[in-house]
């Protein structure tokens, strides 16, 4: 049992040690959705002030972590300290990462719009933050490198029809391994919004 | 799924399971078990609709069996432990009383059920309280540990112990093989959950978030077992006092509840290790 000063920032997170950045990035909104002060999954269990120190770790956390130098002077000087934790991952650990293979479904429900999180700029930061080219996207997604382009850069005027838009988006949310929905609606909230002005 | 599963209804101020499975009050019930009016309790046992599943009905008589002494809840405990069956779900009622705690603790993977709303979120998160305290509690010889936990659950104690790791610190200025203990008890605490009437995804997501909060807090592992969405034919069913899954097996919560079900049928098969 270990405060949250004294959690890894890996522990933090809830991630493996090896996670990829899309898991990082995964993790960190997971993350920042629970600790959030009106978040109703915390409701009564912790006071302001430790709600404030969680949210500063996993900032920290995500901070570091997402950054390919600091992350690796940081597991440097973590494993030599703990050579141990090089070997094994620590229990905890060990049984999120049993508790991801049995994923739940969430498909056969009705579900709300989430929130509007999601724009052009949005996107292109996690996108660099991950370190991964357009053009590695649109190999991989078959969509044009051009169209992702007006994604990133919200340029509505080009930007294809709305049926079509889905689809690209839904495709852009997969490769960085986001929640496609969400991606979705806050992007076409987003661009209606716009719009309007 | 082929196994054979005793359902008892230890809800011991409102039992009312037998409603569910269109069960008039039966004339044997837990009560007269406590009662020693039977001497073994699979006498009070009776079949229902669905196959190989058997229900142990609650206490039925006005004077409020969850009153019954300690000594008399220990022997049930005991003798539920020793029922026949390969599957035994033990209902238990709300609140935080020391009888539902213990039977909590006494099982193989105690599940708690919450629906998505900060008033049963607080009541979740106060029986686990609770119960984690009570289990730390019970894993310690030194009266002045046991008396430091008990501390705990006054919310304003003097000492300034608000969560599990500030007790740890504590206890180990009184005695460190104690402090010692708790941690290893506090290891062995792993709760499982299921979030009932669910309406959207955001609802869903708070079981992770609560399995997350229940990490950072006590420093356990909270399972996050799976969601039962809102389904009108959930009342349709206890309307009519029909089992769900038989008047309405292809109903989105029905399917739920199979999902839940299998998954911890198959656990069970593997390891029981939550």
């Amino acid at each position: 049992m270990k405060r949250i000063e004294e959690q890894t920032y890996y522990e933090i997170l809830e991630i493996s040690p090896t996670a990829t950045l899309k898991e990082i990035q995964r993790a960190y909104e997971r993350s920042k959705e629970t600790f959030q002060s009106d978040s109703v999954a915390i409701y009564s269990l912790f006071s302001e002030e430790e709600i404030e120190k969680i949210q500063t770790a996993i900032e920290e956390a995500y901070r570091v972590l997402m950054e390919e130098t600091l992350r690796k002077d940081y597991d440097r000087s973590y494993y030599q300290e703990h050579s141990e934790v090089k070997q094994e991952k620590p229990p905890e650990l060990k049984a999120i990462s049993r508790e991801k293979k049995e994923s739940l479904s969430f498909t056969e429900l009705s579900i709300e719009m989430g929130e509007v999180t999601y724009r052009g700029k949005t996107m292109k930061q996690i996108r660099e933050r991950m370190g991964v080219e357009l053009k590695a996207i649109s190999a991989e997604t078959k969509i044009s490198q051009r169209v992702l382009e007006w994604i990133e850069e919200e340029t509505l005027e080009k930007l294809p029809s709305i049926v079509y838009l889905k689809g690209f988006l839904k495709g852009y949310a997969q490769f960085l391994n986001l929640d496609p929905q969400k991606v979705v609606s806050g992007y076409l909230q987003f661009i209606s919004e716009k719009k309007k002005k | 799924m082929g196994v054979r599963v005793v359902l008892v209804d230890a809800d011991l101020g409102g039992a009312n399971l037998h409603t569910f499975f269109g069960i008039s009050p039966p004339t044997l019930s837990l009560s007269d078990y406590m009662k020693k009016r039977v001497s073994h309790l699979h006498h009070v046992l009776i079949p229902t609709a669905v196959p190989n599943l058997q229900l142990l009905s609650g206490a039925q008589d006005l004077l409020n069996a969850a009153d019954a002494k300690n000594q008399q809840k220990r022997k049930l405990l005991r003798s539920i432990q020793s029922l026949e069956g390969d599957y035994i779900l033990v209902d238990l009622g709300a609140g935080n009383s020391l009888g539902v705690l213990d039977f909590f603790l006494m099982s193989d993977g105690g599940i708690l059920v919450v629906t998505p709303e900060p008033t049963s979120i607080e009541n979740a998160y106060r029986f686990l309280k609770s119960a984690f305290y009570r289990k730390l509690r019970q894993s310690v010889p030194s009266h002045s540990v046991k008396s430091l936990i008990d501390g705990i659950m006054d919310g304003k104690n003097e000492l300034g112990i608000r969560s599990p790791h500030d007790l740890i610190q504590a206890a180990r200025r009184i005695n460190e093989e104690d402090a010692r203990r708790i941690e290893e008890e506090a290891e062995t605490f792993h709760p499982n959950l299921i979030l009932n009437q669910v309406r959207s995804k955001k609802d869903i997501e708070i079981g992770f978030s609560i399995r997350s909060a229940c990490q950072k807090y006590f420093g356990i592992h909270v399972h996050y077992l799976g969601y039962v969405v809102y389904d009108q034919d959930v009342c349709h069913s206890i309307r009519r006092r029909r089992p769900l899954v038989l008047e309405n097996a292809r109903s989105k919560a029905a399917q739920c509840v199979m999902e839940i079900a299998s998954k911890l049928a198959n656990r069970q098969q593997t390891s029981f290790t939550f």
